[in-house]
């Protein structure tokens, strides 16, 4: 498929970064860190969240002086004294966040801060010359759009797009990408592994930042692993394997087997929750399906597929324009959150920090805060009754804080999580809808909130599981909803949960697709 | 803490120079008088704060302010355009009105979802304008009405040195002390300041309870407004214009963040206090000096410097505040990543006395 890592070798490296260390107070992040980059490599840079791979491309992209080392380009030595200088010499960085401005255009967008022309920035906008390079670069990275086209109206994937386009305005020759596939969809994922393939073959240097095994064997000619701050592995994609990679990583021999146990069976208890021909606002068609007591009902899918909206409901955030609910046999129509709360159903949202949590309030206040009326007596807080509960969610799910009184803007992306878990497992949850319950987190965590989720279910809490990551939905689910384009497309039972199976349904392939004459 | 505190150095610094400067700072007369001004401030800025605390803003109180005075001295002067109803009547006629207008524009902002901003100033023009109306463009007197015993009178000894809208103040400061920092009520606040998305996504009945502030908020410009016609004695248009800013200046002195989620009653309290002693400070101030004749004289501010000063302490407060909490989060981080290294080095050797020992 891709064997340019055995191309003729220019002498000098495209890339050279020797020995960079860089000190942060009292901490050392990265410690002597070497890399090298050819011109038309695809250099996978991988390791846990803390590694020191966005500290080691903030120094690449002048974001960051280091403290010792030496960057060389094409062999000579340059210091890349900040941002404007490293762009200077061809170095652009696409962050993981992507930044857009969403009232302006695609094309004012790509060349925000880099508008053709020289002169004061009161110069008049050349608008047609940057419509017409917008242009040539969005066919360069084969986006179909108009240039015209608001950023706010664009998907994700779309985005992406964009920002290779803005980097290639930018005549870059090294392109950091940081894990730029977190949200995109696979379709959305494919054609940007062409682009770079494209980008690749015309001698552009790639920095492929990624947690993804899979994508990494798939596009990587090199793997260069750190740990702590430290380089610990540089290998040829031909002498990597999953656990070679992951085992540099973590550090330690990873026991393959970070889902736990689950029973055998499907569990055959009772429906709890029975959705009846439901249209949800925006979708098309009508949805039903069931969840059963002491299930984990995996929902796949692509982003966009309707799952999050669907679960909106469920949860009494958005209101159903057709159909009906049961909640153990009773109707079930929630209006707010409040009466699904009160009905023991529960949402952990995918965007954790913008709706799950308070994020200056303390560990404490956010795990209470859905049971307030209960930690009160007399309408006065009982300050003895929110610390208690605090704390056996605290101990229950290992959160790493200080003290409960420490605010949640302080913690990790997977304490963040566990505490949005606490909040609900305060609360004896009947039905918990986690959506991306493990996105952004790293290994250690994931494997905790597995085993939380196999334990609850194994309680006999029924657990609605949305999920981009097919590694979870097969290694958690019982049954699993596949949605495509806001419609189910099939839910299959665990005897016949696998890979291809549920990418082709939900990628509008399958059966049931063909039926309704539905463009792939 | 940290705005409380610093806030609260800063009035006894101010008060006590004061005094030094001029002893008659704190003789009764001054005194009452400084005391009811801050009650009257007070009450205004601890009702705009349960609405900044949640995240919004109110521009109306200043206009609710003259506006409940305006009508409780057209209901109950005696005098040339008043319709002379006793007080029973005129107070609560009042203080409804302040209460459904703030509830009114309380359903605006959440119902509608427009911006607080824009409701509020639409407010606090309209009601400017009933305000006018109602007086006529001229003055309604309350000259013989008991509502001016309100303002005069006062409790604890014979020159009632708690006046009495400083003992109304002391019961706001009770319920609103209950309301933010011990009940159910006020953890939704904050709760909806911090992240209004996530609450709501907690259960919580996100836009009753921003209602509700809007409410809190004109019922206490309201009462406000009572205690400045018993003590202005007679009510123009233009009584209470911009208030709503000095409120809002005495809680973010205070410490509340117009970003929501943030500030205290102790805070409001003070902030309240320093906006009216530094006020009242800069006719009281004097330094005593010889001149070449050798006869004593004394310097004075001159009261055209009021705003000059009053702003520039708003600024430098705030300015100082933030460079505090710049300097604290550095050195946070600084010692968590220092308390990360010294668990690792920690680690190694207390590893090492376990299998040695």
């Amino acid at each position: 498929m891709n064997s340019s890592a055995a191309k003729q070798q220019p002498a000098l490296p495209l890339l050279a970064m020797k020995a960079i260390s860089k000190r942060f107070p009292g901490v050392v992040a990265l410690d002597g860190v070497s890399l090298s980059l050819a011109r038309g490599e695809v250099l996978a840079l991988m390791g846990e969240n803390g590694a020191g791979k966005s500290t080691l491309m903030k120094v690449l992209g002048g974001v960051l002086q280091p403290d010792s080392g030496r960057i060389l380009i094409d062999g000579a030595e340059v210091k890349l004294a900040g941002i404007r200088d490293a762009r200077r010499r061809g170095i652009a960085l696409i962050h993981q966040e992507l930044m857009f401005a969403p009232n302006l255009d695609i094309a004012g967008n790509i060349f925000l801060g880099n508008e053709p022309g020289t002169g004061p920035s009161l110069r008049p906008l050349a608008r047609s010359e940057l419509r017409a390079r917008a242009a040539r670069l969005l066919g360069r990275v084969g986006l179909d759009l108009p240039v015209t086209t608001r950023a706010g109206t664009m998907l994700k994937g779309q985005l992406q797009l964009c920002e290779i386009a803005k980097a290639l305005a930018l005549d870059a020759r090294i392109i950091v990408m940081d894990e730029p596939t977190s949200s995109l969809t696979q379709s959305e994922s494919a054609q940007l592994f062409s682009i770079i393939h494209k980008l690749r073959a015309e001698g552009i240097g790639i920095v492929y930042i990624s947690h993804r095994m899979d994508e990494v064997m798939e596009l990587a000619d090199r793997i260069t692993v750190l740990r702590d701050g430290r380089h610990v592995g540089d290998m040829s994609r031909a002498e990597a394997t999953h656990e070679r990679v992951v085992q540099l990583m973590v550090g330690r021999p990873l026991h393959n087997q970070y889902f736990p146990e689950r029973p055998a069976a499907e569990p055959a208890g009772e429906v709890v929750l029975r959705v009846d021909n439901v249209l949800v606002p925006g979708a098309g068609t009508a949805v039903s399906f069931e969840a059963r007591r002491g299930e984990i009902l995996g929902f796949a899918g692509l982003v966009g597929a309707g799952r999050t909206e669907l679960m909106a409901v469920i949860f009494g955030v958005s209101r159903a324009l057709a159909g009906s609910m049961e909640l153990y046999g009773q109707p079930f129509a929630p209006r707010h959150p409040d009466h699904a709360i009160a009905r023991g159903v529960f949402l952990a949202p995918e965007d954790r920090k913008q709706l799950g949590l308070v994020l200056a309030m303390s560990v404490e206040h956010n795990t209470t805060l859905p049971d307030l009326p209960r930690h009160a007596r007399f309408g006065v807080l009982d300050r003895r009754r929110e610390r208690r509960t605090a704390t056996a969610e605290v101990q229950r799910l290992g959160i790493k804080v200080r003290n409960i009184q420490e605010k949640v803007v302080n913690l990790s992306g997977g304490n963040q999580q566990k505490v949005v878990l606490g909040k609900w497992l305060a609360m004896q949850p009947r039905l918990l809808i986690l959506d991306e319950p493990t996105r952004g987190i790293d290994i250690g965590a994931k494997a905790e909130i597995y085993r939380h989720m196999a334990e609850l279910a194994a309680s006999g809490v029924t657990l609605i599981m949305v999920s981009s990551d097919m590694e979870e939905i097969l290694g958690m689910s019982d049954r699993v909803v596949v949605m495509h384009q806001r419609r189910i497309r099939g839910v299959l039972g665990r005897a016949a949960l696998n890979a291809e199976h549920i990418a082709d349904l939900m990628t509008g392939g399958g059966s049931k697709c063909s039926e309704e004459g539905m463009p792939v | 803490m940290r705005r409380e505190f610093g806030m609260g150095v800063l009035l006894f610094v101010l008060c006590a120079g004061l005094w030094a400067s001029n002893p008659d700072f704190l003789g009764a007369s001054n005194a009452i008088n400084t005391l009811r001004q801050i009650a009257m401030l007070g009450i205004l800025a601890t009702g705009i704060s349960f609405v900044i605390i949640a995240g919004g803003v109110d521009l109306s109180i200043g206009s609710l302010v003259g506006l409940t005075g305006v009508v409780i001295a057209k209901l109950s002067s005696t005098q040339t355009g008043g319709l002379g109803y006793p007080l029973w009547v005129g107070i609560p006629m009042a203080l409804a009105v302040a209460l459904s207008l703030g509830w009114m524009q309380g359903l605006l902002i959440t119902r509608l979802a427009l911006q607080p901003f824009i409701v509020t100033l639409g407010g606090m023009l309209l009601f400017r304008g009933v305000s006018q109306t109602i007086a006529e463009g001229g003055t309604l007197s309350l000259g013989g009405s008991p509502l001016l015993g309100l303002a005069s009178g006062g409790i604890f000894g014979s020159e009632g040195l708690l006046p009495y809208p400083f003992v109304i103040f002391l019961g706001v400061i009770a319920v609103a002390t209950y309301a933010l920092h011990f009940s159910v009520y006020g953890r939704y606040l904050y709760a909806i300041g911090g992240n209004r998305e996530a609450a709501e996504f907690s259960g919580i009945r996100v836009k009753r309870i921003e209602a509700s502030t809007y409410v809190i908020s004109a019922g206490l410009a309201g009462v406000a407004g009572i205690c400045y016609a018993a003590y202005i004695g007679q009510m123009s248009q233009q009584v209470g214009i911009a208030y709503e800013l000095y409120g809002i200046a005495a809680a973010v002195l205070g410490g509340c963040s117009l970003r929501g989620g943030e500030g205290s009653v102790l805070g409001i309290v003070i902030g309240s206090a320093v906006m009216r002693v530094i006020d009242n400070g800069i006719n009281m101030f004097r330094l005593s000096y010889v001149d070449d004749t050798g006869a004593p004289r004394s310097w004075r501010l001159n009261p055209n410097w009021t705003f000059v000063i009053i702003g520039a302490v708003i600024l430098v407060a705030v300015v100082l505040d933030q460079l505090v909490h710049i300097l604290q989060g550095r050195r946070r981080i600084r010692r968590m990543l220092l308390h990360a290294d010294q668990n690792k080095v920690a680690a190694v050797p207390s590893e090492h006395s376990v299998t040695s020992g």
